[in-house]
């Protein structure tokens, strides 16, 4: 049996939902985590770290819709609460590599020479190591937290933006408006950030919501290895983790923030897709 | 396609076939499933349980503690005689052989003994100090001369990294023995040994009790994940497993293939206090700290009802366990206010969490709730397990939840460890109380055991009311066994008698 047989015809279901379907929906997602995040001492029936020795364990019910965990915690209420801090891993661990990455490539790029031999060395060391090796020995040394976890991902993530962006100012350089641009006696960083930036940026925008999937998974998988959020604040990775003994006979305090990750993570992978067709950035 | 499938079907069959063969084959072959493998052969390089709990088969000691865990039995050592001052120890070595059949004599015995005072690479050697000269006086009797009458000694003979160990083989090449030992004087020897998989064992025809061995062999195999290793039980390809989690008991219980068995251990689970931190100096405020935690709440929650509130450093079910030891009752809104007169109302403490350790950490989430309500922040601080032992011997904390289990019967060790003011601050709280002190060297020279008792109660009254310490719970050993196994079992020391075990 040929491994062919087994996969998906490629792309297969993105010309099923179309292009606008698959923005509407990417949108829709994201907006509805996103209210929920915002309105969260609205929604949530319980306090997310109220513990209740009398009700632990409890499946899912008319009271507690998702169940309680070992501690008697409503886990609705915890995944509601947490849509918050993932969000906020989500949104900062791009937002920082993004920055720092688009900056670096649009120099190097724009440079060339020195300047750019200098920067794509330093992305290959990085790339050298292996990404969650790299992010978990940086947050070990600068201990435990969210706030490590931004830093890692700052230090790490913005290589695959600045190779991304190099490469089209690499090629948008030469391009007519940029020669004329040049001749034109405008500054470099007038050519740099008004001129070719904004042309070479699409690829790097399509790529960053990609690029969430995977921090939003490795910022709950730090968690879940302790060295991300701390308890008793609630995290969809970590309410995972605290699950994990429980899996065979309490399934519902693993099931239901694994799935939140699931359905963020599809709702952003989604999205990019749709932008990239919209953009005519092609992966 | 088709006729593929179908090729691949009678493979399968096959497969199926020939590895119920090889279960059926290995009829009399015990296996056990545990977290981590053995990490040493050599008794003497060893501290662990895990390793522990293998030597006890595999090597034999002078002297045994019983299944009770409370009384000492002749193991090699037919009898003893200790001399009027308490200094001279004449021990008549049984007629036995090792594994390889040459005979154990009490040469091997003095060895053995001096080897752990002596040997550079022994974690021991601190706790055999006591012993001045141990020499074979003819082949059969081994004399031993202590520096000072010490009332424990015996029951020190019993643990297992002070086992009698071949003198020859050893000597052969002491690294060659850890890996794998050429003799032994236990019920089993060491077949294979394939690291970070599994040890495999095999029985000793030469065992000076061989026909009370049942069991053609044991295999200890590394399962690291709790819920794979109940799983393999419940399919039937684990004989049987430790380290039940306390979550799974209830569902285990209902499987009619297993029998869950609980055992009586000496592990007690305390929190530890930096005594040099701040606030903590002060006795109210550590009276406070124990008044606002809730144990039985933790009993319920952490050990699902398994576990017993424990109200002393001794044991429960352990020599010289004080049970009318004072408890300080759960009470947050007094705990709270006696920390606003000890001028400690905006406590907030550093506590050092195991990440990964799914008991530790959930009893981190309660206690940081627990002590909140008496108006103490506690700031959780999950470190790997590697790192959090050097924090707490730098004394990088403020409260921490650690666990002991007893190692030996009599309670000089672990009090020496936790309130004798020995080489680790004992055990890293750094209390420091030179009454407790002076009673914990007294107790161990004391040789009448009623005036023993007497000093052990009021070490225990003292400790109590200084919250050296706050006591957290008592557990047992959790073990799961299919119902064709008979006589698994676990003395309150942790040592499994294998000896005795039966597989139908």
């Amino acid at each position: 049996m040929s491994a062919g047989a087994m996969s998906l015809p490629s792309a297969g279901w993105k010309t099923f939902l179309g292009r606008r379907t698959m923005l509407v929906v990417g949108v829709s997602i994201l907006l509805l985590f996103l209210i929920m995040a915002i309105a969260a001492p609205l929604i949530a029936p319980y306090d997310p770290i109220l513990q209740d020795g009398a009700s632990r364990l409890q499946p899912p019910s008319l009271l507690h819709p998702f169940g309680t965990d070992n501690f008697g915690r409503d886990i609705l209420s915890r995944i509601v609460w947490g849509a918050r801090i993932d969000l906020q891993i989500a949104f900062l661990g791009v937002a920082f590599p993004f920055v720092i990455g688009t900056v670096v490539g649009t120099i190097a790029g724009f440079f060339g020479g020195i300047v750019d031999a200098v920067f794509m060395r330093i992305v290959d060391i990085i790339l050298a190591f292996p990404f969650l090796v790299l992010m978990l020995s940086i947050i070990t040394i600068l201990g435990p937290g969210l706030s490590s976890f931004y830093i890692a991902m700052a230090l790490v993530g913005w290589v695959s933006y600045a190779r991304l962006i190099r490469a089209q100012i690499l090629v948008l350089k030469t391009s007519d408006y940029a020669v004329a641009a040049v001749s034109l006696g405008f500054g470099r960083m007038r050519i740099m950030f008004r001129h070719l930036l904004p042309n070479a940026i699409a690829g790097s925008i399509v790529f960053s919501m990609s690029d969430a999937v995977l921090v939003l998974l490795s910022g709950a998988a730090v968690s879940y290895l302790g060295l991300g959020v701390q308890p008793p604040v609630a995290e969809w990775g970590v309410m995972v983790a605290e699950g994990q003994s429980f899996i065979t006979t309490a399934w519902w305090i693993t099931l239901f923030p694994g799935l939140s990750i699931v359905f963020l993570a599809f709702g952003f992978s989604i999205l990019g897709d749709a932008l990239g067709e919209l953009l005519g950035v092609h992966e | 396609m088709n006729r593929k499938w179908k090729s691949i079907g009678f493979a399968a069959f096959a497969a199926a076939l020939s590895l119920s063969a090889s279960f059926a084959e290995a009829a009399g072959v015990l296996t056990i499933g545990r977290r981590e493998d053995s990490t040493t052969f050599d008794p003497i390089k060893s501290a662990q349980n895990v390793d522990n709990w293998v030597f006890s088969n595999v090597f034999d000691v002078l002297i045994r503690v019983d299944k009770s865990g409370t009384k000492l039995e002749p193991g090699l050592a037919e009898s003893w005689t200790v001399s009027d001052d308490g200094l001279t120890y004449t021990f008549k070595i049984r007629d036995a052989k090792f594994s390889d059949g040459s005979p154990i004599t009490a040469e091997d015995a003095a060895f053995s003994l001096l080897r752990i005072r002596d040997n550079e690479g022994s974690l021991w050697s601190d706790s055999y100090k006591i012993v001045e000269t141990a020499e074979a006086t003819d082949p059969k009797t081994l004399t031993v001369k202590l520096k000072t009458p010490s009332a424990p000694f015996l029951s020190t003979l019993a643990l297992p990294n002070v086992s009698v160990l071949s003198k020859k083989a050893v000597e052969a090449g002491e690294d060659a023995f850890a890996e794998l030992p050429t003799a032994s004087s236990g019920a089993f020897t060491v077949k294979e040994w394939r690291r970070g998989d599994r040890v495999i064992l095999e029985k000793n025809p030469n065992f000076w009790q061989a026909d009370r061995v049942k069991l053609d062999g044991v295999e200890w195999i590394s399962v690291p994940d709790d819920n794979t290793r109940m799983l393999n039980v419940q399919a039937g390809q684990l004989d049987t497993a430790i380290f039940v989690p306390f979550s799974r008991v209830e569902e285990l219980k209902k499987d009619a293939n297993l029998s869950v068995l609980i055992d009586t251990s000496t592990r007690e689970d305390h929190l530890l206090i930096n005594h040099e931190h701040g606030a903590l100096a002060k006795k109210e405020v550590r009276q406070a700290v124990d008044m606002a935690i809730d144990k039985k709440a933790i009993v319920d929650t952490v050990t699902f009802g398994l576990g017993t509130v424990a109200n002393s450093y001794i044991p429960k079910g352990s020599l010289y366990h004080y049970d009318a030891n004072y408890q300080y009752p759960y009470d947050p809104a007094k705990a709270k206010a006696m920390l606003a007169e000890a001028g400690a109302s905006d406590l907030s403490l550093n506590y050092v969490v195991n990440a990964g350790n799914e008991v530790d950490e959930q009893i981190a989430v309660l206690l940081q709730q627990q002590l909140s309500k008496a108006g103490i922040t506690v700031n959780l601080q999950k470190v790997d397990p590697s790192q959090s032992w050097d924090m707490l011997i730098a004394g990088d904390y403020d409260i921490s939840v650690m666990y002991w289990t007893n190692d030996i019967l009599d309670p000089d060790q672990k009090t020496t460890f936790v309130l004798g003011h020995d080489t680790n601050m004992n055990y890293m709280t750094r209390y420091k109380s030179d009454k407790v002190k002076d009673l914990v060297a007294a107790a161990r020279l004391e040789l009448d055991p009623k005036k023993r008792e007497a000093m052990y109660a009021e070490i225990q009254k003292t400790a109590k009311d200084d919250v050296h310490w706050v006591d957290l719970y008592y557990s047992p050993y959790i073990n799961v066994a299919r119902k064709n196994v008979e006589n698994f079992y676990q003395n309150p020391l942790g040592r499994f008698f294998l000896e005795d075990t039966v597989k139908n």
